[in-house]
């Protein structure tokens, strides 16, 4: 198996503040990675160095073995990316921004994306101004389900989504798993993440805290906690996090 | 808000006005004085230059003598009786022009608190938390009212402080502060009706684009049109030569009345849309769109639409009246012979001040189809874009050459329209071809501040805004250096400054070619830095 994303002793700086502070994240090719964190740890950060959308001060991440701030525009033709907070243009249709979107990567699949619209029950007639946080939420997952791309980057996907359509996600991520893709999933829906990710990285603070698959550090959270009891990753979390 | 001034259990729609007062104060505490600041500042420069310029009773004869019954001069400022006096030229000169910018200060300024604040979904928060419907309008009129009447107050003291007589001092600012006042109430109406501050400022521009041109056609034409307009009030109060003080009732009525209009609106309306509802629109995108060019298109044009047929039709208006002038001009026996021996060109440098004019009007469309990238980039929409194959230059750059070829075209279609209206009333189209190219001739003093504004995008996000403030400044030395007086250098640091007043002169393509070229190299540097800083 060959790594997708290797990200290594990553360093971003906004001004005096540091944002990442030596991340480690690797992610192989065909695994669904879950990426936690509390807010403001660099979640959104490392994804943004990761899409060449902002420049890494100091170690290395790469995309494919290239680096993603230099090779940009080839990289971007083997991902599509959600963003956990869509915005898009007041003037365009639901149906206009997922066809402009999917043109970027050669246009999509007419039967995926019909198929999409109809299990999130989109409105594609509507103005984006006149969508609610879920809608446009839901505009851009389907321009991005809709791809054939390699590698999906989300940046909890399915925030304003509700608890149907959630599960309509975790259906499509699914499907997509058992084709060889890779996913990069940042969620805060511990469920979501549990349910479909196989292997995980926990950060704080701008440095990765724990990285393996969900089994291995349900493991050692086993050996710290009640031994009988196999650890649900929301406790693992809050015990990553909890202060001492 | 924490702390709500009146009491917590009344319930009225102005409850917290105070706060929002407060906190709209808070948030402009830099922005707004320095605004008024600058508003007097600009108004003292004027002065400053008259008192050097018409020292003597025989300077202010002699510019009696060259402006006196020159419609076109009539048209573009307005009546030029009371011009034998140090202070009846002052007020020909700056009432016009100053009004017309404390409209926009005002627009700007009420736009920014209302509208934009709703679009963003902020003003949702403040009602929320018990802030009253009206509460956020009515403090942002009391804001405006206020600035305006300082940067007035200031223009008085500068009166008095050069030796102004008071009385007329204080008639001439409160006609300004009229106009300012009405736009503001004009504003508080046009942002219950859109749903985009865009759109709302757009919508008040077309309203004082309105009352300019009924102004100019009342005064060379039949009175009763610059009646109708409000920049037309503040002129009949006709200070220093004939003081008027009624038609300031004008004023003070309208902007009760809009303003209260306005407030009817607001408690009508539903929040967060305008009072015209967006309509459902195709499910599928036109092949167009599926063009990174062709999308950008689509994002720029609504605007390019709007300012070509403001520019076209505003074009033929004018050249309607040019033929109205060049008869008056043939007909007067009063005028010197030096003048009526020049007066075909007085016609034609009538239209190369409207082409300076509205170049420098068509640079703020430019600067904001330039800065298009950066509004997406603000509104988090360019991340969508540039995390898919598309490149940040490719795409950044298709709007810049959008913008650049837009502002060229409407350059053009500027002077078709004063060609064509020309043409319709005399029968004679020879001159169009000379207006169009005059037209296109503007474009690159356009490209230039436009490719200052892609520079100021490639630096920092951040920076991009300042290209208004450079815009501010061209018309500010365009504006004095017209009727006054400054040293050359600052004149020419203005790219306006550089476009031979065509048609009024021969076309020289030097300085059009040059700075063609200054304007390649600043969107290469800027489109360079861009591609190399982070996106925001």
């Amino acid at each position: 198996m060959s790594a997708v994303i290797e990200v290594d002793g990553l360093v971003k700086d906004f001004g005096s503040t540091r944002a990442l502070d030596g991340l480690d994240l690797t992610v192989e090719q065909g695994q669904v990675h879950g990426f936690l964190g509390p807010n403001g740890s660099g979640k959104s950060t490392t994804i943004r160095v990761l899409l060449g959308l902002i420049k890494a001060s100091g170690g290395s991440a790469r995309l494919f073995g290239q680096d993603p701030w230099k090779n940009a525009v080839t990289l971007h033709r083997r991902l599509a990316y959600v963003p956990g907070d869509v915005n898009l243009w007041p003037n365009l249709t639901g149906g206009e921004t997922i066809d402009m979107l999917g043109s970027l990567r050669g246009g999509l699949d007419p039967k995926r994306r019909q198929d999409l619209i109809d299990r999130f029950e989109l409105d594609l007639t509507k103005k984006a101004s006149t969508y609610s946080k879920g809608n446009r939420q839901k505009v851009a997952l389907i321009a991005a389900l809709a791809t054939d791309a390699e590698l999906f980057i989300f940046d909890e996907p399915t925030s304003g989504l509700d608890p149907l359509k959630e599960a309509v996600f975790q259906e499509c991520v699914k499907e997509i798993t058992g084709e060889g893709h890779t996913i990069l999933l940042s969620s805060h829906i511990l469920g979501q993440v549990e349910h479909l990710a196989d292997t995980l990285t926990i950060i704080n603070s701008g440095k990765t805290v724990e990285s393996g698959s969900i089994e291995d550090l349900r493991r050692l959270s086993h050996e710290t906690s009640d031994p009988n009891q196999p650890a649900s990753l929301e406790q693992l979390f809050l015990q990553v996090y909890e202060p001492k | 808000m924490s702390r709500p001034t009146a009491s917590p259990a009344s319930g009225s729609p102005f409850t917290g006005t105070g706060d929002a007062l407060r906190f709209a104060l808070k948030r402009d505490r830099l922005l707004l004085p320095l605004c008024v600041l600058g508003l007097i500042g600009w108004v003292g420069l004027y002065v400053a230059s008259y008192s050097g310029l018409y020292g003597t009773q025989a300077d202010l004869n002699s510019l009696y003598q060259s402006v006196t019954g020159n419609p076109a001069l009539v048209a573009m400022v307005g009546p030029t009786d009371g011009l034998r006096s140090l202070g009846g030229a002052t007020a020909w000169e700056t009432l016009p022009v100053v009004s017309v910018i404390s409209a926009i200060f005002a627009m700007f300024v009420v736009v920014r608190h209302t509208r934009a604040e709703e679009e963003d979904g902020r003003s949702e928060l403040l009602l929320a938390a018990g802030s009253g419907r009206l509460a956020t309008l009515t403090a942002t009129v009391v804001i405006t009212a206020g600035a305006l009447l300082l940067a007035a107050v200031g223009w008085y003291v500068v009166f008095l402080a050069t030796g102004y007589e008071a009385d007329s001092s204080l008639l001439l600012v409160a006609a300004i502060l009229g106009v300012g006042l009405v736009f503001t109430g004009t504003t508080a109406i046009c942002v219950q009706v859109t749903a985009k501050a865009r759109t709302a400022r757009g919508l008040v521009g077309i309203v004082i684009g309105l009352a300019y041109f009924l102004r100019a056609l009342g005064d060379t034409g039949p009175d009763a049109l610059a009646w109708l307009s409000p920049l037309g009030w503040a002129e009949k109060t006709k200070p220093f030569y004939d003081d008027q003080w009624w038609p300031l009732i004008l004023p003070v009525g309208t902007t009760i009345l809009t303003v209260a209009f306005a407030l009817w609106l607001l408690e009508r309306r539903d929040i967060g849309s305008g009072l015209i509802q967006p309509r459902p629109g195709p499910a599928r995108a036109h092949p167009s769109l599926l063009h990174p060019l062709g999308f950008s298109l689509r994002v720029q044009r609504g605007s390019i639409i709007g300012w070509t047929y403001l520019l076209f039709v505003y074009g033929f208006a004018i050249g309607a009246v040019g033929n109205n002038i060049e008869g008056i001009l043939e007909s007067s026996t009063s005028l010197t012979a030096a003048f009526a021996s020049a007066s075909d060109n007085i016609v034609d440098s009538y239209f190369a001040s409207i082409f300076t004019v509205l170049a420098l009007m068509a640079s703020g469309f430019a600067i904001g189809g330039v800065l298009r990238p950066h509004s997406e980039e603000t509104h988090d929409r360019a991340a969508l874009l540039m995390a898919g194959p598309l490149g940040k230059v490719r795409w950044a750059l298709g709007h810049v050459l959008i913008a650049y070829v837009a502002s060229a075209m409407m350059m053009a279609l500027l002077g078709l329209g004063l060609g064509l209206g020309l043409g319709v009333v005399t029968g004679d189209f020879g001159e169009l071809g000379t207006l169009v190219a005059s037209g296109f001739a503007q474009a690159p003093a356009i490209w230039l501040t436009a490719s200052l504004a892609v520079l100021l995008f490639g630096i920092s996000s951040r920076a991009s805004g300042a290209a208004w403030g450079l815009l501010v400044a061209f018309v500010v030395v365009w504006s004095i250096a017209s009727f006054g007086d400054l040293p050359d250098w600052i004149v020419d640091l203005s790219p306006f400054s550089h476009i031979p007043a065509v048609p009024a002169v021969p076309l020289d393509a030097t300085p059009l070619w040059i700075m063609t070229a200054l304007s390649a190299v600043f969107t290469t540097a800027g489109m360079l830095l861009w591609r190399r800083r982070d996106l925001l």
